[in-house]
């Protein structure tokens, strides 16, 4: 059938040679395959400082990287426009995304296993970011490298909102930066303005002032407006609760809950350290001092009043709660305002939701002689490059993570899919001045009043706790706050507990 | 009548009683192997057993001697993981919680999953509704612990609106309260498991001996007599494996725990593998963690030995019986 060469090895393939060749493929292709699929793989193309900056984009072309990350919107926007980043660097990009804890675990798993499966991941500032600093490469190595392509508008703490890059940049040493802003999740207050503009005479025959929500609105304040809520509820009238809290099954919100509510109290904080860098060794915690023992009581006389599936409710369920009508008031961060004003899926659209700093301090429940102040805590996403990784494969992933923040691609995320910007300058468009009134094409504007402005600026703004136990620490808070929340301790047993639990996981 | 069987002088060839017999297979075949060859022959088998059992157990008693995955390198530690387990609340509770979810899982599975077979052994209709109770099992247990997740939600959970209109429920969802998140993780369970426990308990009944249950009701044993009189001690061998199974499931299934409550509220689902998951996978504190585990290892064999025995005991008296 076919021509034979007369000097062929093998004039005909007999059984046992074709076994032997196809054994031989399938080994070569399973394990090249393994080896293409579960790594990043590089190719180089020497650049010098003076080559040009197409030149520098594309030094790393046929590279392929894996970037684990949160399932967010800039994470999907990333995904759906890795094409654009493709053609201008040659370099493919595999973007995996996962609920943060999970992203946690397996970035953790891959790091401290000494491997490099994902060798640029996001890293929320203190569940990723301060639990595994050690482990992410030194960002001002690359930032000084003039043989790869810098943005434009630089990294500095300038170009980003007021405390951005220390949020999940600063870990324990000055100076270095270990991961770059690239999503961000302030807390402001969402609430009805419509039944508050209906309830607000009613509210204050009872009060004796008006129920409105200002910067100067204080937790206490809330606690009356949740309280109104409540009485109307169980008088019998159609009307949703007050309040929400975050204290379903993702600790670190609950950490966060409670957090805004101490912070405004006389700035108290969890330790006595530096709460930009944080502290790999944060000596005992404050946990049961007057301060917390007093906060946890108005936390609970909060929760009494507040939606009743609290416990249930974390923050994306407690989302689904206001969107739903069931409540008046949600601390909430600012990247839900799209989701809050989606016709489709929201009672609280369409005009009913106004956007407020979070509550002030209330002066009466200050025990530690500080000041009130309005405090606002966040989750700034951070991108890191994973130190195990080659150093090509470090620099590779550089380039990745400068487009990743980049202006262009943030302003596209907040256009498309509703994202929230890191760098100032977005702010600067008109389209997005445009859309911080209504009616608006980018919903999630109408908070920048609230935490660009004004949430995120000194002294409201909390940054910490940075330490490498934080996990440890978040679950230990959240599990003894919900016990006190649910009837099964008192406040100072709570404190009390929470102290003792963090400590000895601090070693103290 | 004794044969005189003579060894073949040589291949094939033997004579017995005289006669030249000539064996079908050459004499070669008929020898015992070396013990070295039945070890070649098991050596795949316990290679692939090795990569993935012994060495990881191995493994994991090293890690409970060590402080693991710190950047500083991995550093022994003696017995200072186990140390802190003993002064460990979460780890005592995480036990507690973990017997009284097994227990009433167990307890609910075993009881229903038999009336389901008695009720269904011999039913007209039989093949079919053993199809339909089996479909829980087939899903994954996560997805089954979202979709419970979604059922029991307060906003838009369909069976949270059904249990408040019932007034089983109020406002607060069964997840949602530390006295009922328990009962709904046992509830999960039980809908997901007991068709397991219903089919193995089908299959012991099918072997129940005829002839012992009709000679029983002709000595005009009722029903349930005979149920337990026979049918019980037949089926003990049966059970005994969906009890081993279920027990082994609840010790290290945590999917449905994670998706429907996280341990929570205030950790009172958070059951000792749900603990074990956060030390290890969480705190990333891995030497704790396989301290954990091993005790956890330690204590499912014990309970298993301990079940295999008290199951023993029973089927034993029943042989002793039939012989």
């Amino acid at each position: 059938m076919f021509q034979v060469p007369k000097n062929a090895i093998y004039n005909s393939i007999s059984r046992r040679k074709f076994l032997e060749l196809g054994g031989g493929a399938a080994t070569a292709l399973g394990t090249g395959s393994l080896a293409v699929g579960l790594n990043s793989m590089i190719m180089r193309t020497p650049v010098q400082a003076a080559s040009s900056q197409e030149a520098k984009m594309k030094q790393y072309a046929g590279s392929k990287l894996v970037f684990m990350s949160e399932n967010t919107p800039p994470s999907f926007a990333i995904r759906d426009k890795i094409k654009d980043f493709y053609d201008a660097t040659g370099i493919t990009v595999e973007v995996l995304t996962d609920d943060l804890p999970v992203v946690y675990q397996k970035v953790g798993i891959d790091v401290k296993g000494g491997k490099a499966d994902f060798p640029v991941f996001y890293s929320q500032d203190k569940p990723i970011g301060a639990a595994l600093a050690d482990y992410c490469v030194d960002f001002t190595k690359f930032i000084k490298d003039d043989t790869l392509p810098q943005d434009p508008d630089g990294y500095g703490a300038d170009v980003w909102f007021d405390n951005f890059l220390d949020a999940c940049g600063s870990m324990y040493e000055k100076g270095k930066i270990v991961a770059l802003p690239y999503d961000a999740a302030v807390a402001c207050t969402f609430y009805r303005q419509d039944l508050f503009e209906k309830y607000s005479k009613d509210f204050e025959k009872d009060y004796k002032y008006r129920m409105e929500f200002t910067a100067k609105t204080t937790w206490k304040n809330v606690l009356d407006y949740a309280t109104f809520f409540k009485k109307l509820k169980q008088a019998g009238q159609d009307v949703p609760y007050g309040y929400g809290q975050h204290l379903g099954t993702f600790a670190w919100t609950t950490q966060l809950d409670i957090q805004r509510l101490m912070y405004s109290h006389g700035q108290w904080q969890d330790f006595n350290i530096d709460d930009v860098l944080g502290s790999k060794t944060p000596g005992p915690t404050n946990w049961g001092d007057a301060t917390s023992v007093e906060m946890m009581k108005q936390f609970k006389a909060m929760s009494d009043v507040s939606h009743p599936d609290n416990l249930a409710n974390g923050t994306l369920e407690l989302n689904s709660v206001y969107q739903a009508g069931q409540i008046a008031m949600q601390v909430q961060y600012h990247e839900f305002a799209a989701s809050v004003e989606d016709e489709k899926t929201s009672k609280a659209s369409g005009g009913k939701t106004a956007y407020a700093p979070c509550p002030l301090g209330e002066a009466s429940w200050i025990k530690n002689g500080g000041k009130a102040v309005n405090g606002t805590n966040c989750g700034i996403g951070g991108i890191a490059i994973n130190k195990n990784a080659s150093e090509d494969i470090q620099r590779a992933a550089f380039i990745f993570a400068t487009h990743a923040v980049s202006k262009k691609l943030q302003y596209s995320v907040l256009s498309g899919l509703g994202g929230t910007p890191t760098r100032k300058s977005v702010l600067a468009e008109p389209d997005v001045v445009a859309a911080r009134k209504r009616p608006t094409k980018m919903p999630n504007a109408l908070t920048f009043e609230a935490v660009y402005d004004f949430g995120i600026k000194a002294p409201n703004f909390v940054l910490g706790p940075k330490i490498p136990e934080v996990n440890e620490y978040h679950k230990i808070l959240a599990a003894e706050l919900s016990k006190c929340v649910a009837g099964k301790q008192s406040p100072e047993e709570a404190c009390n507990a929470i102290k003792k639990q963090t400590d000895n996981a601090n070693d103290i | 009548m004794t044969q005189n069987i003579s060894p073949a002088p040589e291949g094939a060839v033997r004579y017995v009683d005289g006669a030249k017999v000539l064996d079908y297979l050459p004499q070669v075949f008929n020898v015992k192997p070396s013990s070295s060859y039945y070890f070649w022959l098991m050596a795949p088998a316990l290679i692939v057993l090795a990569a993935i059992s012994i060495y990881p157990f191995f493994w994991l008693i090293w890690m409970s001697l060590h402080n693991v995955g710190s950047s500083a390198g991995d550093t022994f530690v003696g017995l200072k993981n186990f140390e802190k387990l003993l002064t460990d609340d979460k780890f005592w509770i995480g036990w507690g919680l973990l017997f009284k979810y097994s227990a009433f899982c167990m307890f609910f599975e075993i009881a229903i999953g038999v009336l389901l077979a008695v009720i269904l052994n011999g039913h007209r209709f039989e093949n079919i509704l053993v199809t339909v109770f089996l479909m829980p099992m087939m899903m994954a247990p996560a997805i089954a612990g979202l979709v419970w997740y979604y059922l029991f939600n307060s906003t838009f959970g369909w069976y949270h609106w059904l249990l408040q209109s019932l007034g089983i429920l109020g406002e607060t969802s069964i997840i949602g309260s530390t006295d009922t998140a328990m009962a709904a993780l046992i509830i999960v369970d039980i809908w997901q498991w007991t068709p397991l426990i219903t089919l193995i308990t089908l299959a012991g009944m099918k072997r129940v001996p005829r002839d012992q249950l009709e000679a029983n009701m002709v000595d005009g044993a009722s029903a349930f007599r005979n149920f337990v009189a026979i049918t019980l001690p037949n089926i003990y061998p049966f059970l005994l494996i969906g009890i081993m199974l279920r027990f082994m499931d609840n010790f290290r299934f945590i999917d449905v725990i994670l998706a429907l409550t996280g341990g929570g509220p205030a950790e009172s689902t958070k059951v000792l593998p749900v603990y074990l998951f956060d030390v290890s996978f969480v705190f990333f504190k891995l030497g704790r963690g396989a301290a954990i585990a091993l005790t956890l290892l330690i204590v499912t064999i014990i309970l298993c030995k301990l079940l295999v025995r008290v199951f023993e005991g029973p089927a034993s008296k029943r042989t002793d019986m039939g012989s």
